[in-house]
């Protein structure tokens, strides 16, 4: 019996094994390293960002202090917020905590794209070094994390410093959105056997809620960007009157901005639920409200962006629809508010290093999220907004609601990643100080605000009653800072101390708790089965798996094997093959991050040249067919279908944003197009479009063919929609060609948006095209499950690819209306 | 103009010593009078009474929640709550206080705040107000013009006191935003769009302010001051700066390049880039509020604007100690 299990585990240890050396961690494709990977290079953007606060507040400490210039004071004040936002909390919680510990907590051996998951890392350290190598040339992003238009414009920021901020924050934008795409698929698919939603860990509802946010809302961001770049680099008009609204601007980034706190709390509202159950030593209460309010967080968030434009001058009734929503969102967060103070309350709470945290966090929550409120009563936000009134508030928010429990799950899961159990008195210690330094740095912010301090000045004149606040919140930074720094001294002195955590060192009740630590790289030698919300608390069912293990049983040690369920009640689904260590994510990266520097320095040829070693390099990446291999029985859905629909829902969401602007647009002008422009031709598109849509069929056709085993027919019936599609391509690229010419975009706001528009939509066209050349080519090799999840994919990719092109079209020709 | 006093000069010079009072309000002043809660207007008094009462509710439920916590720490030992209402009741409690409570308040503070308050913070109609003021947004200053009348000066505001003014706000490069704290809510001054609101000051005295849309490299030095007046006082100020500016030498002004970017109406200096210098010596502060307008400063000012100021759009300009004296005679002539 015995020797079964070990035997089991003996071969699971060969199959997992890692890839020694550097070579092992730049070719990883383990979601745990990708996950320290994640943690250490975020902490390192955490001690940047937190440097950058401490410079400012010390040239704030007092009156008319000289310490920095203005023009590195507006730098700081950017690179602040940028890198906090983008460079820590997103990445600390979906790319460090999310990854590490997804699949633990569900039962899985990996993130359902292992490379992929690697992709989103690498890219998401190019975007990093990209934004601050604008250190290097003296030209760092000055003009605020929101970047406002005109501003930001080559008119009054005539350097790199916005060009690196824009493209910087596209590629951090493409590194988030692949890094979501990951992680909603593993929540839809990995779960373990009998994991439905209603036992899933709260934890992974507000990491797919955050996911989910980020996937619908970078596009708003994304495209926002790449309009601030046309018109900087290329000369095209979507931001300055009387063509251009500087609002449009504003707008797009809200869209994505509101959201984006909510994806920056979500993680943490995770977080807590995770501690507060163990540490009171009880199930949550009112789990599936709580579950529920998580979700319906980051539903309401997209509604309430304009909320941050009350002083624009939008009208009144504009204004009440977004004061009401943001009023709304409210209510799931007092919802979850008082579910964990019930909990702790119905429990008996042990009161270690980590609920301390979570208390903190929900004292500094409610503090900024009742401040919060004050903000959706119209005119005092009027009256407050720009000033240190709201960053008190937001850094409530961003700072106690968002990383005090990131310091409490680093402490929580420390003995899970390590093996050790860190300092408990230092830690008690460690939490006290920053509570205290906190509190200091950010509660005077809002007495100085009511006094009328405005945000984002370098320095401030003696007598207006702001001093002695200022050199407060100043000493807070500083004991802050020190906080922090002890917290990090008791990882260390923890991790050479040496003291082993063991299994479970604090009964908590998810399953990876269930797994020694540090976590095998296998995860678990048994697929586990899950009949409730707590499986570490169910010990009969983990007798059952060592019971199954001594059997042999669920061990699945014939590779890298992960089982998969179904989507809603987690059923057990086939048996899914992992691909091993791969060199291609971080060479794709290398390459991508090449362009974006070549894009900077306007080379677009060399830039065209990195993207074609990227396509390269894609291919290579896609020569391994194993990933995805079921061994069983063909899903209805399978994972890859699954990542293309995020794809192609994150991509539908950026026309949206497209076609959105372009109507924005139309009714701040009066003439649309305007004069001396043709308006667009009607014949030769529709006739066009209508072809791209009917060649979605035989694509379907082919997926259809090839699932009931006909190659040659699919082969066939994938040629005929390559074929229109190219000739719609080829049709529709010239025609866009000798319209630029005609009409160019630098010359009206209504060229600019609809050329924008129509590239990306060829753009996509051309995309489909690359895929179908490439499914050809492997068909009339050989044709594998992997080629058939390609060709379900494809079929998907057209379908809706036709729809967007339908709803480009009937934008274009809006022009006649 | 001759060069004998007259009562019109008079008149000039006592407002000019009046400004240089009114500085030391402004810049060294009093330490509150840029303060959102130290209402002189009914507009203010209406936000500030919306901000206490939101505050005295806020203070409430984080007690509550507080309390709740404190209450699970000093119970540590014992499972449940003080009265055993077992697992369902407590279900009943986060309802209750999560969403019922919650709703019926947000509900009461929407109605008041968005459907009431927000009326008189409002931009208002024309008709109901009796003099008009336009304020546009520079980098990094404010030019002010009185419409119907000659009179445009920079950065600081003059209205009667218990009128209502109607403010327009533009601006001529990136956006600012105009707030007076004491006066009512901030306007963003955005291209291509006029933003509008009204000033009804209750009180004489000064009122601080400065830009709240961070504008680039000097929006720390980009402050305003209204300055309330008696109706009388007001009059006297407006007819002065009507007048057309005073009959000194400009030649070395113009000579120097400053005409290019200032104007002095009745001189060959049109430009729009800086300031309306016509009536220089009736204002009391220099550079957006940055420094007060004496003499000293005002040398100081206009010989190294990129050292009081750095960034800003006046360049520093190298001219000989007989032109500088030129220039300064000059602009301290211009009452």
């Amino acid at each position: 019996m015995t020797t079964t299990a070990e035997r089991s585990i003996v071969t699971l240890e060969r199959v997992w094994e890692a890839r020694p050396g550097v070579l092992g961690w730049l070719t990883t494709v383990d979601h745990k390293r990708i996950g320290l990977l994640y943690f250490w290079t975020t902490l390192v953007f955490f001690a940047l960002g937190g440097t950058e606060a401490l410079l400012m507040r010390t040239q704030l400490a007092t009156a008319n202090e000289h310490v920095i210039s203005p023009g590195g004071f507006n730098e700081l004040l950017t690179m602040h917020g940028v890198t906090m936002i983008f460079f820590f909390i997103i990445p600390m919680t979906t790319g460090a905590f999310g990854n590490y510990l997804i699949p633990l907590m569900i039962g899985a051996r990996d993130m359902a794209f292992p490379r992929l998951n690697a992709l989103s890392y690498w890219l998401f350290l190019g975007s990093g070094l990209f934004m601050y190598s604008s250190f290097l040339v003296h030209q760092a992003p000055n003009a605020g994390w929101f970047d406002y238009v005109p501003l930001a414009l080559r008119r009054y920021d005539g350097g790199l410093n916005i060009d690196f901020y824009a493209l910087g924050l596209i590629l951090n934008g493409v590194a988030s959105t692949v890094g979501s795409i990951n992680i909603v698929t593993t929540i839809f698919k990995l779960r373990a056997p009998g994991m439905s939603w209603n036992r899933m860990p709260l934890f992974c509802f507000a990491m797919l809620a955050a996911a989910l946010s980020l996937i619908f809302a970078l596009p708003a961001l994304t495209m926002d960007c790449v309009f601030l770049e046309l018109q900087r680099k290329a000369g095209f008009d979507f931001f300055s009157p009387p063509g251009g609204d500087p609002l449009l601007w504003q707008h797009l980034f809200w869209i994505f901005g509101h959201p984006e706190v909510y994806i920056i709390v979500l993680p943490a509202f995770g977080i807590a639920t995770s501690i507060i159950p163990t540490f009171a030593r009880r199930r949550m209460l009112a789990f599936p409200l709580v579950a529920m309010a998580e979700l319906l967080v980051a539903f309401i968030g997209f509604g309430v962006w304009a909320h941050h434009m009350f002083a624009t001058g939008i009208s009144t009734t504009t204004l009440a629809f977004f004061a009401a929503a943001s009023m709304a969102v409210v209510i799931p967060s007092t919802i979850q508010v008082f579910a964990w103070l019930f909990t702790v309350n119905l429990g008996t709470p042990l009161f270690r290093t980590p609920l301390l945290f979570i208390g903190g966090f929900i004292v500094f929550f409610v503090l900024g999220g009742l401040t919060g409120i004050m903000f959706a009563a119209i005119p005092f936000d009027q009256a407050a907004t720009d000033t240190y009134f709201v960053v008190a508030h937001f850094h409530f928010i961003i700072f106690g609601a968002a990383v005090f429990p990131l310091f409490g799950g680093i402490y929580y899961w420390f003995p899970k990643v390590t093996g050790r159990l860190y300092d408990e008195q230092l830690g008690k210690v460690s939490f006290f100080v920053v509570f205290a330094g906190t509190l200091l740095t950010f509660f005077p912010m809002h007495i100085v605000g009511l006094l009328g301090m405005t945000r984002r000045v370098y320095t401030y004149d003696a007598g207006l009653g702001w001093d002695v606040y200022n050199l407060l919140e100043t000493i807070g930074g500083f004991i802050l800072a020190a906080g922090i720094l002890l917290i990090l001294a008791n990882l260390v002195v923890s991790w050479r101390r040496n003291v082993p955590a063991g299994r479970d060192p604090f009964n908590g009740g998810t399953l990876e708790w269930t797994i020694p630590s540090p976590p095998p790289h296998y995860n678990f030698a048994v697929v586990p089965t899950v009949t409730s919300a707590y499986p570490n608390w169910d010990a009969a069912d983990r007798a059952h798996d060592i019971e199954k293990l001594h059997h042999g049983e669920a061990v699945l040690a014939d590779g890298h094997l992960t089982p998969t369920s179904t989507v809603n009640d987690a059923l057990a689904g086939p048996i899914a093959e992992m691909p091993e260590e791969s060199p291609w994510p971080i060479v794709v990266a290398v390459a991508v991050t090449a362009a974006f520097f070549m894009l900077l320095t306007t080379h677009a040829l060399i830039a065209a040249a990195f993207l074609a070693i990227t396509l390269l390099a894609v291919l290579a990446w896609h020569g391994d067919d194993r990933e995805q291999v079921f061994s069983t029985e063909w899903l209805a859905r399978p994972n890859g279908w699954w990542g293309t629909a995020l794809f192609v829902a994150t991509e539908a969401t950026l026309f949206g944003t497209l076609i959105g602007s372009y109507v924005y647009l139309r009714f701040r002008n009066v003439h649309w197009p305007p004069e001396g422009i043709a308006k667009p031709a009607v014949l030769v598109p529709v006739l066009l479009t209508a072809a791209l849509v009917v060649s979605s069929l035989p694509v379907q056709l082919a997926w259809r063919a090839g699932r009931s085993g006909r190659t040659r027919a699919a082969w066939r019936f994938l040629a005929a929609g390559f074929g229109i599609q190219l000739g719609y391509f080829v049709w529709q690229v010239h025609d866009w060609v000798d319209a630029i010419h005609d009409a160019p975009p630098s010359h009206s706001t209504y060229s600019s948006i609809l050329t924008t528009m129509l590239g990306f939509g060829h753009a996509h066209v051309l995309l489909g095209l690359l895929i179908d050349a490439w499914l050809l080519v492997q068909l009339a090799r050989r044709f594998t499950p992997y080629r058939l999840v390609g060709l379900q994919s494809v079929a998907l990719y057209w379908w809706v690819v036709s729809a967007i092109s339908v709803a480009v079209l009937l934008t274009q020709e809006s022009a006649h209306l | 103009m001759t060069n004998g006093k007259t009562p019109n000069d008079r008149r000039r010079r006592a407002l000019a010593l009046c400004g240089a009072s009114v500085f030391a309000l402004v810049v060294a002043g009093c330490g509150g009078n840029q303060n959102a809660v130290a209402p002189a207007s009914p507009q203010e008094h209406s936000i500030t009474t919306l901000f206490w009462v939101m505050l005295g509710g806020a203070t409430i439920g984080f007690a509550l929640v507080v309390a709740l916590l404190w209450l699970g720490y000093t119970r540590r030992a014992r499972p449940g709550l003080p009265r055993d209402v077992g697992e369902r009741g407590a279900t009943r409690l986060v309802v209750g206080l999560g969403i019922a409570l919650p709703v019926a308040l947000l509900v009461a503070l929407f109605v008041w705040s968005d459907v009431f308050v927000i009326t008189s913070t409002a931009a208002p109609s024309k008709s109901s107000t009796s003099l008009a003021v336009n304020v546009v947004g520079h980098d990094w200053w404010w030019e002010v013009r009185y419409p119907g009348t000659p009179v445009v000066t920079a950065n600081e505001i003059h209205i009667p006191v218990r009128t209502r003014v109607y403010l327009s706000g533009t601006t001529a490069d990136v956006i600012h935003s105009f707030w007076i704290p004491e006066l009512n809510r901030k306007i963003d001054l955005i291209p291509g769009q006029t933003g509008h609101i009204v000033l009804d000051a209750d009180r004489v005295g000064v009122f601080r302010g400065q830009c709240s849309e961070f504008c680039g490299l000097q929006h720390a030095h980009m402050a305003v001051a209204v300055i309330v007046q008696s109706k009388p006082a007001f009059r006297r100020w407006l007819a002065a700066n009507a007048a057309p500016a005073t009959s000194g030498n400009p030649s070395a002004f113009l000579a120097a390049g400053c005409g290019d970017c200032h104007q002095i109406r009745g001189t060959a200096a049109r430009g729009d880039v800086g300031p309306d210098l016509t009536h220089l010596e009736l204002r009391s502060t220099l550079a957006a509020l940055t420094l007060a307008n004496t003499p000293a400063n005002l040398a100081r000012w206009i010989r190294h604007p990129q050292a009081e100021k750095p960034g800003s759009r006046m360049p520093d300009v190298r001219l000989g100690d007989a032109q500088w004296a030129a220039i300064d005679a000059y602009l301290r002539s211009l009452r």
